[in-house]
């Protein structure tokens, strides 16, 4: 015994166990996230429970744990979480079903999964098609392709009409919003006493009366279409036993996942993914895709990584190059090094303060007195997010880029300046190219960190939902003023601010998961280009 | 070759200005902080847009003035009867009037009413009336303003035959109920109650009481009367400097509540009674030059449960106070004296913000503007003054932002951080302390987490693990410290809460169980034979401690049930409530401890392991050689050496988890409390800048207030940094060439 401890084994597997609980703890939480993130796209199995008392319950389940014991009671008793949807016919989503409460589960081939535009999930039977009102023959076999036929159909039209309300209406009002701003500028500039605006009001104005005829005339459509897209519906049954009317053009995409195969579900595995990357969120952001939070996060990392790339390498080249070394350019270098761990927060008050209300309200005071008292630079947008972000990863790529350049072997430089270069030219077509890897790294870094970050953007600009792309077809088609949408905002928005949580909770794993998947891929690409670099020029200095 | 040489120069000046720019740059972040933040300290400043002689006859003397919410108009009320309204840019004379319903009568004294321009008059015939002045605004056609002056007379109440030399009067909104309190020539104290008649049998009628509440005064002589706006109070200064306290309600006879010394001794009068903003608070000011804020704080002692008490004391005039105003929009007040000067406060934070001076006679009539931007005075010569006043923060100061504070209607001072209410009364109550504390409390449990974990961790890997093995585990530490925050937030507030809200005790028993499992699997390794053993390569055989893990994690899930019916009566929330009285919020501390440990383990231990690793060969050959086993080595000779650069580690960490923000924002229920229970939540600094900003107007108290925090937070994690950082570099420069 004296020997077990004095061999110090005890104390070196103490360690190790708190090595493998760190591991432990980063594999753990990638395979719950990889796990409850892509699951979210699995057409699960809808089960039928028929119920001691009777009662008939339908949907998917969802997990299963310990009731909560009570003294005395010995026997574990658990009870089974069950997704019912049908929100609006039973209020809640999820029902706790108590598991010595159930007589019989099966899972009926005829269960359709009708994923709805409104009111979520609906799982029921199909009874009925109403054309006009006018029922269609048929059993249920034939109701369910006829259904799918009807879909598809509606689909199609409801795609023509989100085009015609976000794109063609959207743009109609935004050329009727800049010609009415146009009509205030000349009108504030009237009152300096200049008379030549009076012709050009006058003709603005009868611009924006021909663009309200052609907005009439787009409501028209509209009108037409909705009436086509309304005009079937389905009748539906539910477990127990009441029917609903759903009109088809409310209807998403129908499935009946326990008749269905593996492939067709990877199929329709396929169909949900590339919704949810490829499309606008649905439900105040519960469905849907995130295709805008995508898009502004990408966006949003690109004006970063532009501002932040030439003057991060500019202050690193000056510190590593140019500042003549000493305990100036130390401390410098310190505080550089610390900046990066200033919490994230204080940047973006800092955002808020400097670039909002100060740069912004300058600019619209000067440049867009007309749409005053309302803030066009004056409030969050992209552009102050991205270069609060800018400012936030600047000491990440300063301390990269030096990093890079002080790792090209001085014999190199040194060659270069001994066939007569000049420090610039040796700069530009020596020491860059050499530390070009150490560069990208910086970028990427900062990229990653950039990507997952959120405290600063949640008060310089990010919203939960924006109507509009920062990128769009109406002049001056980049929208710099423009709010946005971001992968790590929705996360905190559709987890914590939303109204159904539990709902809502499966789609934010997925959010998740590709916030993390891009962050990751971002951080292994720099860890394996450091990697190279390190070994590159680890024997430069021999 | 002239190319060459001006591309030369160019480059050089090129990289110096930006590189100088930007650095230039990042210490402008700094200023712009601390400059935003600077403007809470400022004072208030006034300048005296007018001055002029009011109109003077025989027995006006002004008794009240007041200014129109724009700042264009003055009125005075004066002891003749008359109401008159000058402008306020030149002091010419628009309109006077005599009040019809005062009927020849003089006026006494006048009283503030609730709202911002109604008075009450005590008359030389017996009666009180209650009058308000009003501002009729319009606007013409091109947009410019038209400001209507009049005034309303109330009903008069009649309170004797004789004349009085006090008055005071509320009313509650609908009119249904008024009171009157009046003091006589002869110094008899009378309050005169009126209800509308409720009953079926009294509806449509008025019920009138009167009440002598002379004898309670026992000689003394009242010298000042007020009555508060909910019509609950009567509070009476006397001569003697007592301040009398009565309870009405429209039932029962009024009640002698509280009588207290206001002043600092029995020659000292009241000379000035007032209310602050909200009618809870009242000023008292004394012949001495004392001004003092009171109101009634609970009490369990007292039968009503609560008791009057002197809660501030302001600056002191020089000479007796004679007039208060308060301020419509915050808890200020200015207060006028014998001497002619005025004292901007204000109460809660007990700031002195300006002093103004008048001509050295007395101020007879003081009144704040509506909108708290200007000051308007009539000093006993008949001379009016009207200043603008910037007092952008009065309610803040060092006190108040770091000390306990007595806000109205608490029992005592507390750290308070509430910044909005639902009432335009509503005082916004600034104290840093809460947040701070959050902030420690939050880093320290993520660090009594990720501290063992992380260093042990480091230890491990750099001392007992062969380099293959390291070269796998670093990276993916490394992609640990890569997870964004808002991830780690999201787990922990919407999935480890809720599962660890049932297994506590679970959790509990893990950390104990743990390091006995491992002894009892090192036991029996061990007893393995040896060429097994010898056949893992340097600490490939702690791998075999990851089913150990897992496995204890196991065994506590199943525990959990048992022992919570075993020991804690079948639910440890109930057991914890009824043996130490702590609540279980389940977004608490742990689950910050634990989201947050996640966050700083990465970075304790990639800066412990490279510190660790600095340590020379040579000398962990050595004390090998000479015997040692490779854990003396690691304890007596790598960690010795290595300590600073863990420390610089440990201290880098804390700065990262003192400024998070989405995890505490996420695993918290972010309330500002202070409360040491790692079943509580908490609000940190960061948190609170995040939630508070997108509301804070700009320029306001709240936003400068939250520009401090930040800077606050700033300037801790960059000292903190700072010292890492040193003690880093100095290791790196000891060991670095050995």
């Amino acid at each position: 015994m004296k020997n077990f401890w004095k061999s110090g084994d005890p104390y070196v597997w103490l360690t190790g166990g708190a090595l493998m609980t760190s591991l432990l703890m980063v594999g753990g939480l990638l395979l719950l996230i990889g796990a409850k993130g892509l699951g979210f796209f699995w057409p699960e199995d809808i089960a039928q429970m028929r119920l001691k008392d009777g009662t008939v319950l339908l949907g998917r389940i969802t997990g299963k744990e310990k009731i909560p014991s009570i003294v005395g009671d010995s026997e574990d008793r658990t009870r089974v979480h069950l997704k019912i949807g049908n929100r609006d016919l039973y209020g809640l989503d999820f029902k706790w079903v108590d598991e010595d409460r159930i007589e019989k589960i099966e899972f009926p081939l005829g269960a359709v999964v009708l994923e709805r535009r409104e009111w979520g999930d609906m799982y029921a039977f199909i009874e009925d098609i109403e054309r006009d009102g006018v029922s269609l023959p048929g059993e249920e076999e034939g109701l369910w392709e006829a259904l799918g036929g009807l879909i598809r159909e509606a689909r199609g039209i409801y795609s023509r009409i989100r085009e015609i309300e976000t794109e063609e209406i959207g743009r109609i009002n935004y050329r009727i919003e800049r010609k009415e701003l146009k009509i205030k500028a000349l009108k504030l500039k009237g009152k300096g006493g200049e008379e030549w605006g009076e012709g050009r009001v006058a003709r603005l104005e009868a611009e924006i009366e021909g663009e309200r005829a052609l907005y009439l005339e787009k409501e028209k459509e509209l009108e037409a279409l909705y009436r086509k897209l309304n005009e079937n519906d389905v009748v539906m049954k539910t477990a127990d036993g009441r029917s609903k009317t759903v009109p088809v053009g409310g209807i998403v995409r129908a499935y009946r996942p326990n008749a269905m195969g593996v492939l067709l579900k990877l199929g329709l595995y396929g169909s949900k993914l590339k919704e949810f990357l490829l499309d606008s969120p649905r439900e105040s952001n519960t469905e849907g895709g995130v295709f805008p939070a995508i898009f502004g996060t990408v966006f949003m990392v690109l004006i970063m990584s532009v501002a932040v790339m030439p003057f991060g390498v500019l202050a690193a080249v000056y510190l590593a190059e140019y500042a003549r070394p000493g305990p100036f350019v130390q401390i410098v270098r310190i505080c550089i090094n610390n900046l990066a761990g200033v919490p994230s927060i204080v940047f973006g008050i800092f955002g808020v303060g400097f670039f909002i209300y100060g740069i912004g309200g300058t600019i619209d005071s000067f440049f867009y007195p007309e749409a005053l008292p309302t803030p066009t630079y004056g409030t969050g947008g992209i552009l102050w997010a991205s270069l609060t972000l800018a400012l936030l990863t600047l000491p990440v790529v300063i301390v990269a880029t030096e990093e890079g350049l002080s790792a090209v072997p001085t014999a190199v430089k040194h060659g270069s300046y001994a066939l007569g270069a000049t420090k610039s030219e040796t700069l530009r077509r020596v020491m860059i190219p050499t530390a070009m890897p150490g560069i990208l790294t910086g970028l990427i870094l900062a990229i990653a960190r950039a990507t997952g970050e959120v405290a600063p953007l949640m008060i310089t600009g990010v919203v939960k939902l924006a109507p509009t792309l920062p990128i769009d077809a109406n002049f001056p088609y980049v929208h710099l003023d423009r709010k946005f949408m971001h992968l790590g905002f929705h996360i905190y928005d559709v987890g914590f601010q939303s109204p159904n949580v539990e709902a809502a909770k499966s789609m934010v794993y997925a959010t998740t998961l590709l916030l993390i998947a891009i962050v990751l891929v971002l951080t292994i690409f720099a860890v394996v280009i450091r990697s190279r670099l390190r070994k590159k020029y680890s024997f430069g200095e021999l | 070759m002239k190319r060459r040489r001006l591309e030369e120069i160019i480059v050089r000046w090129t990289v110096t200005l930006g590189g100088v720019g930007v650095i230039l740059c990042i210490a402008l972040i700094i200023f712009f902080i601390a400059l935003e933040a600077v403007p809470l300290w400022r004072g208030a400043s006034a300048s005296l847009t007018g001055t002029f002689e009011v109109a003077q006859r025989d027995g006006a003397v002004p008794l009240a003035v007041g200014i129109d919410e724009y700042g264009e108009i003055t009125y005075t009320v004066s002891g003749d009867g008359a109401v008159s309204f000058y402008s306020a840019k030149d002091g010419s004379l628009m309109s006077s009037r005599l009040l019809e319903r005062l009927e020849g009568a003089g006026v006494a004294a006048v009283t503030p009413v609730s709202g911002q321009h109604g008075y009450a008059l005590a008359t030389d015939t017996g009666f009180v009336l209650p009058i308000e002045i009003k501002f009729l605004v319009s606007f013409d056609e091109g947009g410019r303003r038209n400001i209507e002056p009049w005034v309303y007379e109330g009903d008069p109440v009649r309170v004797s035959d004789g004349p009085l030399v006090l008055a005071a009067y509320a009313s509650d909104e609908e009119g249904g109920r008024a009171v009157t309190a009046a003091v006589t020539a002869a110094g008899a104290l009378i309050v005169v109650s009126e209800a509308a008649g409720d009953s079926i049998f009294t509806e449509g009628e008025t019920l009138t009481k009167r009440y002598d509440l002379t004898p309670a005064l026992r000689g003394s002589l009242p010298t000042q009367i007020a009555v508060d706006d909910f019509i609950e109070n009567i509070y009476l200064g006397t001569n003697d400097g007592r301040l009398f306290q009565w309870h009405i309600n429209d039932k029962a006879n009024p009640s002698l509540e509280a009588v207290r010394d206001a002043t600092p001794s029995r020659s000292v009068p009241v000379t000035a009674l007032g209310f602050l903003l909200g009618g809870r608070s009242l000023v008292v000011g004394d012949a001495a030059g004392g001004v003092s804020v009171w109101f009634s704080v609970e009490d369990r002692a007292s039968p009503s449960g609560r008791s009057l008490m002197r809660v501030h004391t302001l600056s002191p005039h020089d000479a007796p106070v004679t007039r208060l105003a308060p301020s419509f929009r915050n808890r200020g007040l200015i207060s006028g004296d014998a001497a002619g000067k005025i004292i901007v406060h204000h109460a809660t934070s007990e700031r002195k913000l300006l002093e103004l001076v008048s001509d050295g006679t007395p101020i007879a009539a003081l009144a704040f503007a509506p909108r708290a931007d200007g000051i308007v005075s009539v000093t006993g010569s008949g001379t009016q003054y009207v200043w603008a006043l910037d007092n952008p923060h009065p309610e803040v100061s060092i006190k108040t932002l770091f000390g306990k504070v007595w806000y109205e209607g608490y029992p005592r001072p507390e750290y308070v951080w509430q910044s909005t209410g639902g009432t335009d009364e509503f005082e916004p109550k600034f104290s840093l302390t809460p947040l701070a504390y959050g902030t420690l409390k939050g880093t320290f449990y993520a660090l009594l987490i990720a501290i063992p974990l992380a260093v042990l961790s480091a230890i491990c890997a750099s001392q007992f693990m062969h380099p293959s093995f390291r070269a796998l585990i670093k990276p993916v530490i490394e992609i640990m410290a890569a997870l964004p925050s808002v991830v780690l937030g999201f787990l922990a507030g919407l999935w480890l809460a809720p599962l660890i809200e049932n297994y506590i005790p679970g959790v509990i028993l893990w950390f104990i169980i743990m390091p006995p499992l491992i002894l009892l699997s090192v036991f029996l390794w061990r007893l393995l034979p040896k060429d097994f053993r010898l056949r893992f390569r340097d600490g490939g055989e702690l791998f075999f401690l990851i089913p150990v893990v897992i496995g204890g994690v196991l065994m506590c899930y199943w525990l959990n049930g048992p022992i919570q019916s075993g020991f804690f009566a079948g639910d440890y929330r109930e057991w914890l409530f009824d043996t130490f009285g702590l609540r279980y919020d389940q977004r608490n501390a742990l689950i910050v401890g634990f989201a947050m440990g996640f966050a700083v383990i990465p970075i304790i231990f990639t800066i412990s392991e490279d510190a660790l690793s600095y340590v020379p060969r040579h000398l962990i050959s050595g004390s090998l050689a000479l015997g040692a086993t490779r854990w003396q080595t690691a304890l007596r000779v790598v960690l010795p050496t290595a300590s600073p650069g863990i420390f610089s580690a440990i201290m880098i960490g804390l700065g990262r988890a003192a400024g998070e923000t989405m995890i505490v924002l996420m695993a918290t229920g972010n309330t500002p409390i202070m409360d040491w229970s790692i079943f509580d939540g908490f609000r940190t600094l960061s948190a609170n800048i995040a939630v508070e900003i997108p509301e804070a107007p700009h320029g306001g108290t709240l936003y400068r207030v939250l520009f401090l925090a930040a800077f606050l937070l700033f300037v801790v994690t960059f000292l903190i940094n700072t010292v890492a950082e040193v003690v880093r570099m100095r290791i790196k420069k000891k060991y670095g060439n050995m």
